[in-house]
């Protein structure tokens, strides 16, 4: 039953009556306790009923309290809870009404800010992990890339290998590259060149290796060696037409138009 | 702000329980004039009225043990006491026992008469604007639930009417007597 209902139902002007049937009373107790506006509504019909009769008679004669109280016997001690009542009702109530709601809005604030703190502490918490996530993801993006790059190259250089109108020549090392060997794919159709680096040592600061193909015995210019590109293996050196033979000088960075014979390292025939 | 006193109706009766003073005194102040007018409403004779609520503190301060506050308001439980006493003196008085459905006297309207003929230092004024604003059926039934103690059953035998309308009446009386003491209190 809604609280409307019930107020509207007359069963509580028949309970400040006292005509209420013992089932009725006991609901309308229930209800009380569950629904404090019930209450009030109970006290203002009761208010106005005793208001009426206080107002439709004489006054009562201000003897009659003093007399009655002579025949009545008081405890004279005070309970415990009867002054428990007492000093509680001698504080002023509307001071104790701001001291609770001052209580009230202080707790509320120090248990937003132990919330606050709380929350704060896990948002760090989060975001760090996130930043580390974050982190996780884009180094692994980049190897992946990395490997995307070195997979396209290896394929490249895959094909070149695969591809039988490409020819293979070693170099065998000599002078200062003794023991070391590089080696030169040339494409017998196309004449594209292709060096292959990767066993070599590096050159100090200011040198660099330059390939010369050999035609008709005479030495022709075949491109300078990076040696700090490391994204791929094989690097393409210019075309020759009629090579006989390769070899490999260390020349000042730029390289030169004819090579410089003592420093000649590598050496090897098509 | 003066500092009164109150007690909700919880501490009151804990107090009472304990036969304290205070509460006596608080109680006394705060009921025995509405108890008051229902006693002389009832009997209309302000001496034996007087007599009466005597009788009626005597037996609330006697058997307050008895009351069960499961069982109703402290007001509607003192009520009874005072309204009881009251019937039992008139029927005395009169030496014939007259059965309660047959009793047709008419408080409420006693006392538009009293006030007519007193002139009493009480706001007679007020009160009657009240009693004049108040419906004659309205008038009646507060006659006979509140000053009589009539059941809402006695009612519909009395007046001849539905359980339902009695009802919906008793509702409306007490309705407009709220408004019309609200507007008094405000005046």
């Amino acid at each position: 039953m809604k609280i409307n209902e019930v107020i509207s139902s007359g069963l509580l002007e028949s309970y400040v009556l006292g005509t209420t049937k013992p089932e009725e009373t006991a609901v309308v107790n229930k209800l009380c306790k569950e629904h404090p506006e019930l209450l009030k509504e109970i006290e203002a019909i009761e208010e106005s009923l005793m208001n009426f009769s206080a107002r439709v008679s004489t006054p009562v004669n201000h003897e009659l309290k003093n007399k009655i109280e002579a025949h009545l016997t008081f405890n004279s001690e005070e309970s415990p809870v009867a002054k428990i009542i007492s000093i509680k009702k001698e504080t002023d109530n509307r001071l104790t009404i701001y001291k609770l709601g001052i209580a009230a809005s202080l707790l509320l604030f120090l248990t937003s800010l132990m919330y606050n703190v709380r929350l704060n502490r896990m948002y760090s918490k989060v975001n760090a992990e996130l930043a580390e996530l974050n982190a996780a993801k884009s180094y692994m993006a980049e190897q992946m890339n990395i490997q995307q790059a070195s997979l396209v190259t290896m394929n490249m250089e895959l094909q070149i290998l695969a591809d039988p109108k490409v020819k293979t020549i070693a170099l065998k090392g000599m002078n200062s590259l003794d023991k070391k060997s590089a080696m030169v794919h040339m494409n017998m159709e196309t004449y594209a060149v292709y060096f292959n680096a990767s066993a070599l040592p590096a050159t100090p600061d200011e040198k660099q290796y330059q390939l010369w193909a050999i035609v008709d015995g005479k030495p022709v210019d075949a491109g300078i060696i990076d040696m700090k590109s490391t994204a791929q293996v094989f690097q393409k050196m210019r075309s020759i037409k009629g090579a006989q033979a390769f070899a490999v000088t260390i020349e000042q960075i730029g390289g030169r138009p004819t090579p410089t014979m003592e420093t000649m390292c590598l050496l090897g025939n098509v | 702000m003066g500092a009164k006193q109150t007690y909700t109706q919880d501490e009151l009766i804990i107090l009472i329980r304990e036969k304290n003073q205070k509460a006596f005194s608080y109680l006394y102040d705060n009921y025995s004039q509405a108890l008051f007018g229902v006693i002389n409403g009832i009997i209309n004779d302000v001496e034996e009225s007087e007599d009466v609520l005597q009788k009626t503190f005597f037996k609330i301060w006697s058997s307050f043990a008895s009351y069960d506050t499961e069982k109703g308001r402290l007001y509607t439980w003192m009520l009874n006491i005072g309204r009881n006493l009251a019937i039992d003196s008139t029927r005395s008085k009169h030496e014939k026992i007259k059965s309660k459905i047959q009793s047709t006297s008419e408080n409420v309207y006693k006392f538009e008469n009293n006030l007519r003929a007193e002139d009493n230092n009480y706001d007679a004024i007020g009160l009657t604007t009240l009693l004049n604003e108040l419906k004659d059926e309205h008038k009646s039934i507060i006659d006979l639930a509140y000053f009589e103690g009539y059941t809402q059953e006695e009612i519909s035998k009395k007046l001849n009417l539905p359980l339902g309308t009695v009802k919906t009446k008793v509702r409306q009386a007490l309705l407009k007597l709220r408004e019309l003491t609200k507007k008094e209190f405000i005046n």
